[in-house]
């Protein structure tokens, strides 16, 4: 009995084995179809944005050699890092002022080049489609701080100077007595942009520019931590009145400019925009 | 940059421990609650369940088999984002209304199976004997009802913590939460989602030597 229960055991070795085997083999291939991983998208399914890269990259095939990819929508960013460890995707597909964090804080990964169309976005605030004085505030702030170049301050000291293991910290939001309170959701998923400081506080660039546009239209903001796949619920429910980081696509040859956008969704000016790199492990 | 430094900056640097105790009693707060309204609303719908009364009894045969066969994640949503959207109520409330929904509905057929494996000829022996219908319950059903049912409500105390931790969709902030923001603040998810998963089987183990204590107990 205990050899048949060996022999067993070896077998289920062996075949183990060649099951791990085959998988690296299949991520080492250059031809293989290119897996990405990326954050959840508002709207934005797989399988659509996965068709606006085939068209991009059929035709630009003659002149670039483009291929698209194959794109996986994680819910957060723990889960896709996980991912990419474990050998489930190839690539992160991410901002590039992200993709510096992330390099910044693990030393095991670096910015990878493909052969896939580029694509910039530019970042704006989505609220419901009934809070159209809401968004002609949250506007004409934002302009402001364009204006005045605040925007420009609070991106050199958030996105562009920020070092290796020295998180800012979080940013206390003006308390304005008797004011209007507006829940703006944070998913802590877009560091240093959007993420969750030590002490639990939600920090970073967009908390830093709310603080400012609060200063500018004298209303308090209260955010609310949510999960990434549940922030389009929070917003049409009415637990939240703005949701951060909609992301419009700059290239509209690849991606029309509302593909992100769900039904009854209106969108702010622009605030801030980045373009997509791919992140990957060392070898 | 060595191991135990890395272990510093993730889950003791700048109060992270703190965050993740908060987390902790988050987690904490919903099961108790839960488990205490889930066992009493529970109780209720196994009398309902076994009830001669066919509109109770049919009542609480729907109530099971839709909180059973639905998961947990997708009713807290509908409550929160659908039923209680525009109340203004706590998500905390809403999760304890959700997860004692969930737990009533398992503790109903756990307590229903469990009475069911009772020797029904004790009862009728404890009535013979003259004892009231609440004294026959007390003292005969209930010791025994309370050992068959133990080890699988064990279980389910268990499950309702590992349960809660989809609590992020409403926007709560609790264990599973913070190690996700921990996670994604760090960039270390593996490391980090471990120390989570020792700090639950923690939780587990405790549930586990408490049930454990009583055993020695009843001894």
């Amino acid at each position: 009995m205990k050899k048949i229960f060996a022999l067993l055991m070896i077998c289920s070795l062996v075949l183990l084995t060649g099951c791990g085997g085959d998988s690296d083999n299949k991520k080492s291939s250059n031809t293989e179809e290119l897996k990405l991983g990326m954050i959840r998208h508002l709207n934005i399914t797989e399988t659509l944005l996965d068709n606006y890269f085939e068209k991009a990259a059929s035709r630009m095939k003659q002149t670039a050699d483009m291929r698209a990819p194959k794109h996986i929508f994680f819910d957060n960013m723990p889960a896709m890092i996980s991912a990419l460890q474990s050998g489930q995707i190839d690539k992160i597909s991410t901002y590039d002022s992200v993709a510096k964090y992330l390099l910044a804080k693990n030393a095991a990964m670096e910015i990878s080049s493909d052969r896939v169309p580029k694509v910039s976005d530019s970042f704006c605030c989505g609220l419901r489609e009934d809070s159209a004085d809401l968004k002609s505030e949250l506007d004409a702030a934002i302009l402001k701080l364009y204006a005045d170049g605040t925007l420009a301050n609070l991106v050199k000291t958030y996105i562009t100077d920020i070092k290796a293991y020295e998180d800012l910290p979080a940013v206390d939001m003006p308390n304005f007595d008797g004011a209007e309170t507006i829940k703006v959701a944070v998913t802590g998923d877009l560091p240093p942009l959007d993420y969750i400081s030590a002490d639990g506080k939600p920090a970073g660039f967009n908390t830093a520019m709310l603080a400012a546009i609060s200063q500018q239209i004298g209303k308090n903001f209260e955010l609310v931590d949510v999960d990434s796949g549940a922030r389009a619920a929070a917003l049409t429910s009415g637990q939240v009145d703005v949701v951060f980081w909609v992301a419009v696509p700059l290239n509209n040859t690849l991606a029309p400019p509302n593909c992100d956008k769900p039904d009854g969704m209106i969108l702010t000016e622009a605030y801030f925009s980045d373009e997509i790199t791919h992140v990957e492990f060392k070898e | 940059m060595e191991f135990t430094e890395l272990i510093y900056k993730i889950f003791i640097k700048d109060s992270g421990w703190l965050t993740i105790l908060n987390g902790l009693w988050v987690t904490v707060q919903i099961s108790a609650l839960s488990l205490l309204f889930g066992t009493l609303l529970g109780s209720l719908m196994c009398f309902f369940r076994m009830s001669k009364f066919k509109p109770l009894k049919i009542f609480a045969q729907i109530y099971i088999s839709i909180i059973r066969g639905s998961p947990v994640l997708m009713l807290l949503m509908l409550l929160f984002y659908g039923v209680f959207a525009r109340t203004g109520i706590n998500p905390l409330l809403v999760a304890v209304i959700t997860f004692s929904m969930h737990t009533a509905a398992h503790v109903a057929e756990l307590l229903r199976s469990a009475l069911m494996a009772l020797d029904k000829g004790q009862l009728e022996a404890a009535r013979t004997l003259g004892f009231s219908e609440f004294q026959a319950f007390k003292l005969v059903t209930l010791p025994q009802l309370a050992r068959i049912a133990k080890p699988v409500y064990q279980s389910t105390v268990v499950n309702l913590i590992q349960w809660t931790s989809v609590v992020g969709y409403v926007t709560i902030t609790d264990l599973t939460r913070v190690i996700n923001n921990i996670a994604s603040r760090t960039m270390q998810p593996i490391i980090t989602i471990t120390g989570g998963m020792i700090i639950y089987l923690a939780l587990s183990y405790f549930i586990y030597g408490i049930f454990h204590l009583t055993d020695k107990k009843i001894r």
